[in-house]
């Protein structure tokens, strides 16, 4: 596999998944904090998100399953998950968190069942994409090349 | 009960009733009763009508006594002169008297007595004693004198004085009654009333019976009758049949003779005693009382109906019974049927209850059962998705390892947008109840309209060609390629698409399938008219449908209304399959509907068009079926859409991609660059299979002003070849080319299948086309699938060889499954193009003719190029590359023009930046890294935010302490205020447990008041406004995640304030 493809296709990838909205501008500033000094930076951080997220979500699908579901712990939850994917820029998920506490806020079980459907998928997705970006990488680290920017 | 409730009025009725008509009986009863007893009363009356005449004749004898000496003996003359006056005035003044007369012991008579209507006086002058002849004469009598006149008459003479009456008489002075026969004419009857005189005589007076009986016999018995009988049985009357009176020692009995014997009644003494007696079949009720008539006792007996006027009143009566039992009778007999009725019906209602009630809960199962369902769906889909995660996972790796530019490498490609799709096609199965629910909406999004559309055909060409249906994108006019950037909901228009078009696919056998596009005449006007009709119809048809669903497409209508700058987009897809019968046309676009007739053999649920509908509907457009002229075999859908026109954007994006044509002008030729002197008009060859192909791509070429030849049979591809080629060689080549064009419009206009030999002679048209001793350049374009390599490529290759000057390109179409091209045989220049040849491939085809930009195209470039057959993969690959960097330089100018900074050029400058930081540290440090020696300290529960805010806040250059909540931070900043080590500034999460931010910046302000400092505290909110965060204390607020340049703005403007 040729380097330069390699690298063409990440930017090609990464294009894409601004392009498709996936990702928004945050995630270009959270690369921009990776250096030298710091160079797993961004991966540590998104996994960060992913923990963050998956417990997050796990304990949201919970609190949906109770029989009196406490919205207000769920808002809080949802406004974490709202926080912590804008952070890395994952954009869908950050739109749909806007739409869940709007649900919560209204105290719409049906919504919310919906949204943390749509959340996770969306959730899914972002992870898959990243995952394979990050893959990507380091493939192209381990071919010996350096990551385009 | 209810039925007995009903029969109580009429039992009441009828009570009444029986007792009314009880009444009425009884008033019958006495009625009948007072009516016999006035018959009774009413014949004493009569009876006393007749008066006893013995005072007047008492008072007569007297005053005639004192006209005699009672010693003489009463001679005939005396009778005459003193007696017959005084009997004349007691005739004519006493009432009724019929006869008055005296009658001498010795046997002299004078009388005066009424026969007929003459009064007459029978008298006798001579005595017994005499011994004459004692003879009685009559001699009519004057009215008013009383003196007689004419003639006397012999009359018979009556033996008066030895009758038993006389001698009675003779005795009595106060007068004697009894019944006797008169002396006229008739001798009837009279009642006699006699008195002596001085017992010498008797004057008598007569009553005639005939005046009782007359009278008597006026009366109104109502079907009575009356016997009348004297005392000495003297009868008087016998109304009476079948009966007489018998007397019977000193008692009369009434006697009945019945057919069967004799009965008798006693009838003298006057009990009032009714007896019973049928008369000719009739009862009678049959009284005898007593009555004294003119002084004469006598009997009588009145016999009247037993039921005369009762009996007429009881048959009424018993009649009206009758019929009131008959009205009841017919009364009950409805009712019994009403009632019948009724409880059939309610039963039936019961019936259908339960059966209602089965049916809900049948239907509430149901119900369950589809949420359960959808539930289930829900969970499967959620596996799917992550299963499908998986495979676009893979794919991407396989992509990742696959050769670029390689067959491979596009098939992993079309791979991944199938995958995409599905994750598309799941979503919207998910998606449908919310269609159903009105809930659906838009997500408008910009993209471009001719590449969507291409992209969809391109996905179920390869479906097609497998079936051998050629899958066709027809440009029409270009207006989607002018249009190209649209606004709209991309996802849903692709399914609509692909939607319609894998039906089409799926259902057609053979010939084409041919989508087509265009922007519809946007009259807006009509268009408002049309939709108001529209938003009737909508409104009566919701009715029907469901609400919400209505709801949701009015809205979604007034919504497309209002925007102007909406563009119709008017889609067309029309296949050459089974076609849909006109009857079945309606009912496709329900759910679960599927037309038996030509659905037999294929799968599907029938869901498709259901939803095709509504996400029309939604986007403001309707779908239908366009008939097809008689003979034409297939369906054609045609539906259309509303989406937004990106106008700027899309002149914008015009230079930049590739569909940069010139045909946004009205006429097509303007549009062309200005040939250079060198070149020419183009000559293009069209050789392919499939009619409708041919025809769509040659229209496409000749509206652009490109002369196209089209060979539809290999047979004729020789000799088209042949006939081109010393056309093109000659000097003289443009205008016979002209020639060449003319006849192709002619060809294509008017038979495709007539010779082109046939052709000769046409006129050019084209004035600028006649350009001398140009060389031309010639595009050849061959579809391999026609007939076998080698026989085109001898084909091509001679005509290679004819050639002298003029440039000659062939394009090989190839199918994309089976490739037969042998690419060693091709000629280095010739390119290789897979099918479907539309959209972006036939545009990048047209950018090798030079009129449209590919000058490098030409014998030079052609005799530059490499000998080497596999130079040509090589080519492709650069021209991939160079359409790879076309595409980020074309995305770069999309992102730059929405407005957000492109993450392409953020890249390009922090690659700069970078360089510059690598070449120059120190000076970057101060560049770069503004807070240098700042201690900051952030408060942040969230690791993964902290681990961004310090990383951001490191690389500005600060020196940054952690901490996870409010309480931490509070005793950090007192170490630090005790420690005279201030932070320099404070970044405050504000919701933290156990202390929050806002409660944590309270404390701090009033610890820090003690050491007369205020340490800036920033907070950090997800929240949009910071206004709590100011009442808090705090002097800035920055919106998670930070984000460096924020932070540095806040952070500025805090220094600028000290």
């Amino acid at each position: 596999m040729d380097l330069v493809q390699l690298q063409r296709q990440l930017v090609d990838y990464r294009t894409s998944l601004y392009h498709e909205g996936f990702l928004d501008e945050q995630f270009t500033q959270l690369q921009s904090l990776q250096d030298e000094n710091n160079p797993d930076f961004v991966v540590e951080v998104v996994s960060l998100f992913f923990e963050d997220s998956e417990r997050l979500l796990n304990e949201l699908s919970k609190a949906l399953e109770q029989q009196v579901i406490d919205f207000k712990r769920m808002d809080a939850q949802v406004h974490q998950l709202k926080g912590s994917s804008s952070s890395i820029g994952a954009h869908r998920v950050q739109k749909l968190c806007i739409v869940f506490r709007n649900y919560c806020e209204a105290q719409n079980v049906e919504g919310c069942l919906k949204c943390l459907q749509q959340v996770k998928h969306e959730y899914g997705i972002i992870k898959t994409k990243l995952e394979s970006m990050f893959q990507l990488e380091q493939q192209i680290l381990n071919a010996g090349g350096s990551i385009p920017v | 009960m209810q039925a007995l409730l009903v029969l109580i009025p009429p039992s009441i009725m009828i009570t009444w009733w029986h007792k009314t008509t009880r009444q009425i009986e009884q008033n019958v009863d006495f009625n009948t009763h007072s009516l016999d007893s006035g018959f009774q009363s009413q014949i004493h009356i009569i009876a006393d009508s007749i008066p006893p005449l013995n005072s007047s004749a008492a008072s007569l004898a007297n005053l005639l006594t004192s006209s005699f000496n009672q010693t003489d003996e009463i001679s005939f003359d005396e009778i005459e002169t003193k007696v017959a006056p005084t009997l004349f005035l007691a005739f004519t003044t006493i009432p009724y008297l019929s006869q008055i007369s005296y009658v001498g012991l010795e046997g002299l008579v004078f009388s005066y007595h009424i026969d007929g209507n003459q009064t007459l006086s029978t008298y006798a002058n001579s005595s017994f004693s005499s011994r004459k002849k004692h003879v009685w004469y009559k001699q009519p009598v004057d009215n008013q004198t009383g003196k007689l006149y004419g003639e006397p008459v012999r009359s018979h003479s009556f033996n008066v004085v030895n009758t038993s009456w006389f001698q009675v008489a003779l005795n009595h002075s106060s007068g004697y009654s009894s019944l006797e026969n008169g002396w006229n004419n008739g001798g009837e009857p009279l009642f006699l009333t006699s008195v002596s005189l001085l017992g010498k005589g008797v004057i008598a007076m007569g009553v005639p019976v005939k005046r009782l009986t007359d009278r008597l016999g006026g009366i109104n018995l109502y079907g009575g009758s009356l016997s009348l009988i004297t005392m000495d049985e003297k009868l008087l009357l016998n109304g009476i049949p079948n009966t007489k009176f018998i007397y019977v020692n000193g008692t009369i009995f009434l006697q009945f003779m019945w057919p069967n014997g004799v009965k008798n009644f006693p009838c003298s003494n006057d009990t009032s005693e009714t007896y019973m007696m049928v008369i000719d079949g009739k009862e009678y009720n049959v009284r005898c009382s007593t009555v004294k008539i003119s002084g004469v006792q006598s009997v009588y007996a009145l016999a009247l109906p037993h039921e005369g006027i009762a009996s007429f009143v009881y048959s009424k009566i018993n009649f009206s019974h009758i019929a009131l039992v008959v009205t009841m009778v017919l009364l009950v007999i409805p009712l019994v049927f009403f009632i019948s009725s009724m409880t059939t019906n309610a039963q039936r209602e019961i019936y259908l209850h339960d059966k209602l009630i089965k049916q809900m809960e049948a239907t509430q199962q149901a119900e369950r059962k589809s949420m359960n369902k959808s539930l289930a769906l829900v969970g499967a889909s959620h596996d799917i998705r992550a299963a499908l995660a998986g495979i676009t996972g893979y794919i991407d790796l396989c992509l990742a390892n696959a050769a670029p530019g390689s067959d491979f490498e596009t098939y992993l490609k079309q791979m991944s947008l199938c995958a995409q799709d599905l994750l598309g096609l799941l979503n919207s199965i998910l998606d449908t109840s919310k269609i159903e629910a009105g809930m659906m909406n838009l997500e408008e999004q910009e993209f471009n309209l001719a590449d969507l559309i291409e992209h969809v055909v391109d996905l179920y060409h390869p479906v097609g060609m497998i079936k051998g249906v050629d899958v066709v994108l027809d440009p029409c006019d270009g207006s989607i390629i002018k249009l190209s950037q649209v606004k709209g909901d991309r996802g849903k228009l692709k399914q609509i698409l692909s939607n319609i078009l894998s039906n089409a696919v799926k259902f057609t056998v053979e010939g084409h399938v041919c989508v087509r596009a265009w922007v519809g005449k946007h009259d807006f006007e009509t268009e408002i008219l049309a939709s108001t009709r529209k938003g009737v119809g909508k409104y009566v048809s919701r009715l029907f449908s469901d609400k919400n669903e209505g709801n949701g497409n009015v809205k979604a209508e007034s919504a497309v209304r209002q925007n102007r700058d909406l563009v119709e987009i008017v889609f067309e897809v029309n296949d050459t399959g089974k076609g849909i019968p006109k009857e079945k046309q309606k009912s496709v676009f329900e759910n679960y509907v599927q037309v038996k007739e030509t659905a037999a053999g294929q799968v599907g649920t029938g869901l498709g068009l259901g939803i095709v509908q509504s996400l029309v509907h939604l986007m403001g457009g309707e779908i239908g079926i366009v008939d097809k002229e008689f003979g034409e075999k297939g369906t054609c859908f045609r539906f259309t859409v509303f989406l937004t026109a990106c106008e700027t954007q899309g002149a914008a994006m015009y230079g930049g991609t590739n569909s940069s044509f010139a045909i946004r002008n009205s006429s097509p030729k303007l549009g062309i660059r200005t040939p250079s002197p060198k070149l020419d008009g183009s000559q293009v060859v069209l050789f392919m299979q499939n009619i409708e192909r041919r025809r769509v791509s040659q229209k496409f070429l000749e509206s652009l002003g490109i002369s196209v030849l089209v060979v539809d049979q290999c047979h004729q591809f020789p000799s088209a070849m042949k006939k081109i080629q010393p056309k093109l060689n000659s000097l003289h080549h443009s205008s016979r080319r002209s020639d060449m064009s003319c006849r192709s419009d002619i060809s294509s206009s008017s038979s495709k299948d007539m010779p082109l030999s046939a052709m000769e002679g046409a006129e050019h048209k084209l004035p600028f086309n006649r350009r001398k001793d140009a060389p031309s350049f010639n595009l050849l374009v061959i579809d391999v699938n026609a007939e076998s390599f080698s026989e085109l490529w001898r084909i091509v290759a001679e005509f290679r060889r004819g050639l002298h000057s003029t440039c000659c390109k062939v394009i090989w179409l190839d199918k994309p499954t089976s490739p037969c091209i042998d690419p060693k045989r091709l000629d280095p220049d010739d390119e290789i193009l897979l099918q479907p040849f539309h959209g972006s491939r036939l545009h990048r085809v047209i950018k090798l003719l030079p009129e449209f930009g590919n000058l490098s195209q030409g014998i030079s470039s052609s005799s530059e190029s490499s000998k080497h057959p596999y130079s040509k993969t090589r080519l492709r690959n650069t021209q991939r590359n160079d359409e790879i960097q076309e595409y980020i330089s074309s995305s770069d100018e999309q992102y730059s023009k929405q407005g957000s900074s492109s993450p392409t050029l953020v890249y390009t400058r922090g690659r700069l930046k970078s360089k510059r930081k690598n070449e120059d540290s120190a000076e970057s440090s101060n560049g770069e890294m503004p807070l240098i020696g700042k201690r900051i300290l952030i408060a942040e529960d969230n690791k993964m935010l902290s681990i961004l805010a310090i990383t951001t806040a490191t690389q500005l250059g600060a020196d940054v302490e952690h901490c996870e909540n409010g309480n931490e931070a509070l005793e950090r900043v007192c170490n630090g205020l005790k420690a005279q080590r201030n932070y320099d500034y404070v970044l405050m999460d504000c919701e933290m447990l156990p202390m929050n931010g806002y409660e944590a910046t309270r404390r701090i302000r009033i610890e820090e008041e003690r050491y007369g400092v205020r340490i800036p505290i920033i907070a950090l909110t997800a929240h949009r406004s910071g206004t709590e965060a100011l009442e808090a204390g705090m002097d800035a607020h920055l919106n998670k995640p930070l984000v460096a340049n924020e932070l540095m703005k806040v952070i500025e403007s805090l220094q600028t304030k000290k």
